[in-house]
């Protein structure tokens, strides 16, 4: 489901997260091809927001940046062990990159309806942000837009996609 | 635009007979009761200029759509709209009731140059006489919107309430784009006009307070902000923009106000605008999601979802945000409420086995009725003007499209076809 960025950035990432013993993530972790540390931000900015992949007809690949996504079950904003576990890991990179700012984006699933959808990304996208701020990331670095079940990664009706569209997306911006 | 063209359109009633005991009228015909036969005749022409297939074919779907009436097919009728009489002393009204009409139009069409006048009366075919009548002049453009009107006439005579079909629909379609933008056309689906194209996405439009334009959200600069867009394909006014959702602005029937959902800290709650899209009041203040709002039509009360419970439901406050109560006690997941325009009673959305069902309930949360029942999703239920109806979403068929049904439920029709998906049906008021 996650394609890992991979740099030297995340070298510290991947340590703290293969100690939590997220077994499963290690995969595709390790420091081969994919931008060196060096590569820089330049090709996250916010136009590597969901919208402006959606308008070029490029969103569907899901998670590619730094920040990886966070999951929710359905019609819930609560963080679970797991996005929890993700958000310590973008904090840190987030402490490693202070000039960096993040956009968190809430996404839903197509099982609800539009404009309760759109309420319920807001409330997950803020979910992240304030346990980012409980963590020691800035308020003024974090803003969040919800975009509700309007951008899918994947259209099909089964658990595996409605899953992976219940997501917090994380889209740093600056260098 | 086209349809708007009112100082044009002038009508006079050509006959006063029987303007009165309407209500005596409304036992006639009505939900539960057989749809009554009528007979549309072809308009007879004035002149050589073909005018009035329009306004025959446009007051056929009306009335079809309407659940009331079954159109006789004009294949069968034995006149000939040429050569016959228009008015109860010359018309053989044997030749309707041979066909099965117990009611019948007929009337003529004249045409000169982009002007148009239509005649159209109603006949009770067994008493042979005439119900009602009208004179309809405007441009030749207005043709659908005269049999609109006289539709509406019709309904009004047979139930003692006007009829809802001299009016619009705005809804969202993906049918010219990647994204959702906004169209509009007629109650009865005809004459779809497409109002945005952004490119980006474009969400919960309503109509404004004065009729002429539709309130959206957009994220044409980014932010889910709120505007008003002019029609027919008019400008974009910035209504509100604050930092997160600006979402599903809804004119109060009194006009003075905008209801929409915001958020603070990043929670969704209801709020107040002033007509110039300033922020006049916070109305809720709850941790969980408060969303959709819905006029009641005395503007004094406003239906809305929220998941304090635990779960979406459907409650009503008052316009200053006091008395909350629950309206929908059934079902775990309730959503977009739709205050109707008599004031009786609410739609909204509710889940059931995965997909969504409409139903109805009494503002004091008794009562609900189920209105769809079928294997597809519906949602986003919109009242007519004469609270009558119900416009909403629908993938029964595959893809969303928008559906009209009788408040019962018992005569559901698709108002749109094609490719896309239709959905967010917002109906106007009626127009002017």
């Amino acid at each position: 489901m996650n394609r890992w960025w991979v740099g030297g950035v995340v070298a510290v990432t991947f340590i703290a997260l293969a100690a939590a013993g997220c077994s499963s993530k290690k995969k595709g972790s390790d420091l081969e091809g994919g931008q060196g540390a060096g590569a820089g931000l330049s090709d996250e900015s916010l136009s590597g927001g969901s919208l402006a992949l959606a308008k070029s007809g490029q969103l569907g690949a899901g998670d590619t940046g730094p920040l990886h996504d966070i999951h929710f079950d359905y019609d819930s904003f609560e963080l679970d062990e797991t996005a929890r576990q993700t958000l310590q890991e973008n904090a840190q990179w987030l402490k490693d990159h202070p000039s960096v700012r993040v956009e968190v984006e809430g996404h839903c699933d197509d099982r609800g309806t539009v404009e309760y959808n759109l309420a319920l990304g807001a409330k997950r996208a803020a979910a992240a942000k304030n346990y980012l701020v409980a963590l020691g990331i800035s308020r003024d670095r974090i803003t969040t837009i919800s975009y509700g079940e309007e951008l899918p990664l994947c259209q099909e009706e089964t658990e595996e996609c409605w899953s992976r569209n219940r997501r917090d997306h994380f889209v740093p911006a600056g260098s | 635009m086209r349809g708007l063209r009112a100082t044009l359109l002038a009508c006079w009633t050509i006959a006063l007979a029987a303007q009165a005991a309407a209500q005596v009228r409304s036992t006639i015909i009505g939900p539960g009761v057989k749809r009554y036969p009528i007979a549309i005749s072809p308009l007879k022409q004035a002149t050589g200029s073909a005018s009035g297939d329009q306004f025959t074919r446009t007051l056929g779907r009306d009335l079809e759509l309407s659940g009331l009436f079954r159109i006789i097919p004009s294949d069968t009728y034995i006149e000939n709209a040429q050569t016959s009489g228009v008015t109860a002393e010359s018309i053989d009204f044997n030749n309707w009731s041979v066909v099965g009409a117990l009611a019948l139009v007929k009337g003529s069409a004249e045409r000169q140059g982009d002007d148009l006048s239509i005649e159209a009366r109603l006949f009770d075919v067994a008493q042979q006489r005439q119900l009602a009548g009208r004179r309809f002049r405007g441009h030749a453009a207005d043709e659908a919107r005269m049999a609109n009107r006289f539709a509406d006439e019709i309904i009004q005579y047979f139930t003692g309430e006007r009829g809802p079909f001299d009016s619009q629909i705005a809804f969202l379609s993906t049918r010219g784009g990647r994204f959702k933008d906004a169209y509009v056309m007629d109650a009865n689906g005809e004459d779809v006009r497409r109002v945005t194209n952004e490119n980006t996405l474009n969400l919960s439009p309503s109509w404004t307070a004065d009729g002429r334009g539709l309130v959206l959200t957009s994220y044409r600069l980014g932010n889910p902000d709120l505007y008003s867009v002019s029609l027919p394909r008019g400008g974009w006014t910035k209504l509100s923009s604050l930092r997160g959702l600006n979402l599903g602005g809804r004119w109060s029937p009194d006009g003075r106000r905008l209801a929409v959902t915001v958020e603070y800290d990043g929670n969704p709650e209801i709020a107040l605008l002033n007509a110039d899209g300033s922020l006049l009041r916070r109305l809720t203040d709850h941790w969980g999601v408060d969303v959709s709002p819905s006029w009641s039509p005395d503007s004094q009360q406003l239906a809305f979802c929220s998941d304090r419970s635990g779960s979406p439901q459907i409650y009503v406050m008052g316009a200053d945000g006091s008395g909350v109560h629950r309206v929908s006690t059934a079902g775990n997941y309730n959503t977009s409420p739709s205050w109707a325009p008599k004031g009786d009673r609410i739609a909204y959305a509710s889940r059931i086995g995965g997909r969504f069902q409409i139903f109805t309930v009494k503002t004091d949360g008794s009562d609900a009725r189920q209105v769809t029942n079928n294997p597809g999703s519906n949602e986003d239920p919109s009242w007519s003007p004469d609270g009558r109806y119900l416009a909403f979403s629908s993938t029964r068929g595959g893809a969303a499209k928008l559906y009209i049904t009788d408040a019962g439920g018992t005569n559901q029709a698709e108002l749109t076809e094609g490719k896309g998906s239709d959905t967010s049906p917002a109906w106007s008021g009626w127009l002017e």
